[in-house]
Parts: C-alpha cells; structure tokens; sequence
C-alpha cells in the first residue's frame, strides 16, 4: 500500500498545497457567508477552460488548447472582481441570487462549450479534476501561486479581518473597504482557477468549506480556526488520498468523504463543549 | 467655542437622489449632539456626510484639522460569527495607528485594556463578543472607539433593541463619558424620548426637514407637532421631557378607513 502510495507521492504534494491554500482563505469563505463564491469562481474557471479548449479546436485561438490556464484565470478574476463590487446588488438582485446565477450559467456554458470542443472529451478531465495526475512541475506551480497568497493574507491579516467583520467601522478608520475586499477576492480567485485545473470544481469547494466549518466547530479564537482548518484539510487530504490509492477509489470523493467524516466528529465536541 | 465641524449649505443625497438640502449647522468642541428622527429620514446621510464617507452634492461639509472619529456603529452591523475575544475587537480601534504590516504591541494591548476598563467591562477582556449580553456588547464598540483616542465619540443607535435597564445604563455611560473626558459626542437615534434626556442639543430630522437646536428649543410641543406632523403633547416628570404623540380620533380613523 505504502509503495502505491509512494508511487503517486508527487500528487500527493500538489493535493497538499491545494489543501493548504484553500483552507486558509475558507476561512474567511465561511466567516462571511460566501461559501458559494468558491464554487461559483471554481465553476466560472471551468467554463474559462472550456472556452479555450472550443475556440482552440475551432482554430479560432491557435494554441489556447494547450494553455487553457490564462481563460481559467482571466473568468475567475472577473468573477472575483464582479462578487467583490457586490454582485448585483445596485441592480435590487441579492448577493446570493447573483452568485447563483453565476454559478448555474458557468456549468452549463462550460458544458456545452466542451461538448462542442474538438478535444473535448480528451480535456473534459479539466472540469471534473485528475488530481493523481499532478506533476512535480504543476506542483511547483502551484506554489507559486499559493506563496505569495499566503504571504499577503499573512501580512494584511488586520486588514482582512476588519473588513470582514466590521466594514462601516472600518471605512470610519480611513480604510480603503472596497480595495481590501477586491484584494481579499482577487486571492479568491487566483487560488481557486489554479487550483481547480487540478482537483475539479467539487474538491475546491470542499476545500473551501469543510476544514473551515470544522475549524469553525473546534476552535474559539481567529488564530485557532486557521490552524485547525489547515490541519483538517491536510487529514482529510492525506488519508483520502492514501485510501484512494491502493482500493481504487476516485481521490476527490475520498478526500471529501474524509472531510465531512472530521466535520462531523466535530460536531458533538462543540456541543460537549458549550454544554461543559 | 471651537466648531470641529460645519456643513454650510450642504445638500446630500445618493447620486441624482437629494435626502436633504441646504443644511447649515455646527458641531462645536464639548458638544453632545443627539441626531433624531425616524428610519429613512436622513439621519445616516448626515453621519456619514460628518464621517467623511459621503461627499456633499453641493454645499460644504468642512472639519477641523486633526479630527478623529470614535465611530460606534450599531451593534447588529458587526458581524458575530467571528470568534473573536472582546480585546481583540477593541483593538481593532488602533489598527490605523498601528498600520501595516504590524501586529500590536503592549502599549496598544495595555490602552484596550484600560479602554475596557473606563466603560465597565475590564473584567470580560478574554470573553468571546458574542457571548456578552446587548449592554456588554454596546460596551465593548464603545471601548472600541474609545481605544482610538478621539475628539468625537460617535454612535449610531447605541440602544436599538435595548431593554429599560441597558438602555439606561448605555446612556449613562455616554453622558458621563462626555462630562468625565469633556468628549464630544454624536448619537444617532430614533427615540426622541430617551436621547431628549441625555444630551445637551437635538438635530431632528424627519421628513418635513432639518432643525436644530437647544433640547428646550426642540423640545416644544409646536415645534414638534411642526416637524413630525401629528400633535404631540410635551410633558416633564421628575425632571425629565416626555413626548406623547396624542392618541387619533375614532371618528378621524373611520374617516381613513372610508
């Protein structure tokens, strides 16, 4: 099993940063009730890809088939920017119906997109993720991307924080609220169209959400959600990942399964915990 | 007296929207202002026309240099999902100062302890916000704003949804933080009653227009059946105004109803 495992260790590590990048920043996906911002971003990348690879097998955009990431990225972004300004709101549409929109139409447009692409089918693991497909070299990537993120979100912890929790106080202070929120969106989005190409829409938004509720179930303090959201995440992603392997199971779903497994043995320690 | 701030013929509103137009008035060093009047009247335009988060549409809205807001916001506007400790909130008052890239210090840890402190709560520093009871709460923003060392101490709705007693308390701890520390203060409000109490000057704001002045000035029945539009009788007890909107007619409802 070990050797199975050690087989695919490469992956493992890509699975791992993923883990690690989007835990952090579900944290504040959660605390601010925009749980479905993740997976309309993570929807709206896919459909970024999906574009690439139909104009690229229409011969549209030569190349783009190969280099689908730069789609990827440029519809996360814009959906990053467009939920941070507020969605619709100015036009009377709530937020949440926004994102709904946002996500419902991305789905089907990425899937009709693909259905029509020339190497569609050869790429339709983009959409659902090929996690045991990571290379050293995406992982390498990756970190790249996650890094800086971290750092930022490391260095501007005040700042993200304040305007998350008290945002006219924080306008009062002189803080640029809009500016913050967009930077704190714009990470959003840049985790999540890298990481999607990988793991698949599914497994981001768990990433996104579960190791942050069971941070949210544990934890009493800002510093204590961090850590136990991280840890969970990697739990969930090395035991899933090492279950996947050598019983033939699809690697997302098993990292999942163990995620909701750890949310919910969570679950009845936070209420011994308010009980006590 | 040193005005801190003036709107000299101010009209404010959302962009082509005017809520209200050519106001003029001033908020001198000392003063304790009470902003009333009912939701949607204008009285969050002027708060954030005097915070600086909206510009005039014409007109002027002019501070004084150095001025430094304590903005205690009303309390359901935080948001309580964040397990926060009450110290970690009342820092938040000296994140500016502290700026970027820098955590705390003791100093500013030892200020939001004594912050704490000056308004009753020094005990609940290592409470979770959300487990504090609506007068905790309201206590803590204000240590909040406090911590951050202000000329004004303004409050948005310090007693919405307060019972007798915290609302009581609340208002107590304002007027003596006024006396105590000689602070100006700005508290928004829709209760005409409790404020009319506490404070030294009202600015009603209702949908009739803007007045502003002494709380004997405001507080007369014919200014006040003037500006909110129904009769209302001007009582005093114990030393304290009471307004009473009169009851309607029967006759008066029959004759809407029909």
């Amino acid at each position: 099993m070990l050797s199975t495992i050690l087989l695919f260790r490469e992956a493992l590590y890509g699975a791992l940063v993923i883990a690690i990048a989007c835990s952090v920043l579900g944290v504040y996906v959660v605390l601010r009730r925009i749980v479905f911002v993740g997976a309309a971003l993570a929807q709206l990348s896919s459909a970024g890809i999906a574009l690439a690879l139909f104009l690229g097998g229409m011969g549209v955009v030569s190349g783009l088939a190969g280099h689908p990431t730069a789609f990827a990225l440029a519809f996360a972004l814009a959906g990053a920017m467009f939920f941070g300004l507020g969605g619709g709101q100015r036009a009377g549409v709530p937020p949440d119906a926004t994102i709904g929109v946002g996500y419902a139409v991305a789905a089907a447009a990425g899937i009709l997109l693909i259905s029509k692409a020339k190497s569609g089918e050869a790429h339709d693991i983009f959409l659902s993720g090929n996690i045991l497909g990571i290379t050293r070299e995406d992982t390498l990537v990756l970190l790249a991307i996650t890094i800086p993120v971290l750092v930022a979100h490391a260095l501007f912890y005040k700042e993200f924080l304040f305007v998350s929790f008290d945002r006219e106080t924080a306008r009062t202070l002189g803080y640029r609220v809009t500016f913050w929120n967009l930077l704190l969106y714009f990470t959003l989005g840049l985790v999540i169209a890298f990481a999607m190409q990988f793991a698949g829409v599914m497994l981001v938004f768990n990433f996104l959400v579960l190791p942050a509720v069971t941070g949210l179930l544990l934890a009493r303090s800002m510093s204590g959600i961090f850590t136990v959201s991280v840890i969970s995440a990697v739990v969930a992603a090395v035991v899933g990942f090492s279950l996947s392997v050598p019983f033939d199971l699809p690697s997302g779903p098993a990292i999942i399964a163990v995620s909701g497994a750890l949310a919910l043995l969570a679950w009845p320690v936070r209420v011994m915990q308010r009980r006590g | 007296m040193t005005s801190l701030i003036t709107f000299d013929h101010a009209t404010l509103g959302y962009g082509r929207r005017v809520v209200l137009s050519d106001i003029s008035f001033d908020i001198p060093a000392g003063d304790f202002l009470g902003l009333v009047g009912p939701n949607g009247a204008g009285k969050t335009t002027i708060l954030r026309a005097i915070l600086g988060t909206l510009v005039p549409q014409q007109g002027t809205v002019t501070k004084a240099l150095g001025l430094r807001f304590g903005y205690v916001p009303q309390r359901d506007s935080v948001d309580y999902g964040f397990p926060l400790k009450v110290l970690d909130v009342v820092l938040m008052g000296r994140y500016d100062r502290i700026g970027l890239f820098r955590r705390p210090s003791k100093s500013d840890r030892d200020l939001a302890h004594a912050a704490l402190d000056h308004v009753g709560i020094g005990n609940l520093a290592d409470q979770q916000l959300s487990a504090l009871s609506g007068g905790q709460k309201q206590r803590a923003l204000i240590a909040r704003a406090l911590v951050g060392e202000p000329n004004v101490l303004v409050l948005d709705e310090p007693t919405n949804g307060m019972d007798l007693v915290s609302t009581t308390q609340i208002l107590g701890l304002v007027r003596e933080l006024h006396e105590r520390d000689n602070l100006t203060v700005l508290m928004v409000s829709h209760a005409l009653n409790e404020v009319a109490n506490y404070v030294d000057r009202i600015a009603l704001v209702v949908e009739r227009g803007f007045r502003i002045g002494t709380v004997a000035d405001i507080m007369t029945e014919e200014t006040l059946t003037t500006m909110y539009g129904i009769p209302v009788d001007v009582d005093e007890m114990h030393g304290h105004r009471i307004v009473v909107a009169r009851r309607s007619q029967p006759e008066r409802l029959e004759a809407r109803d029909a």
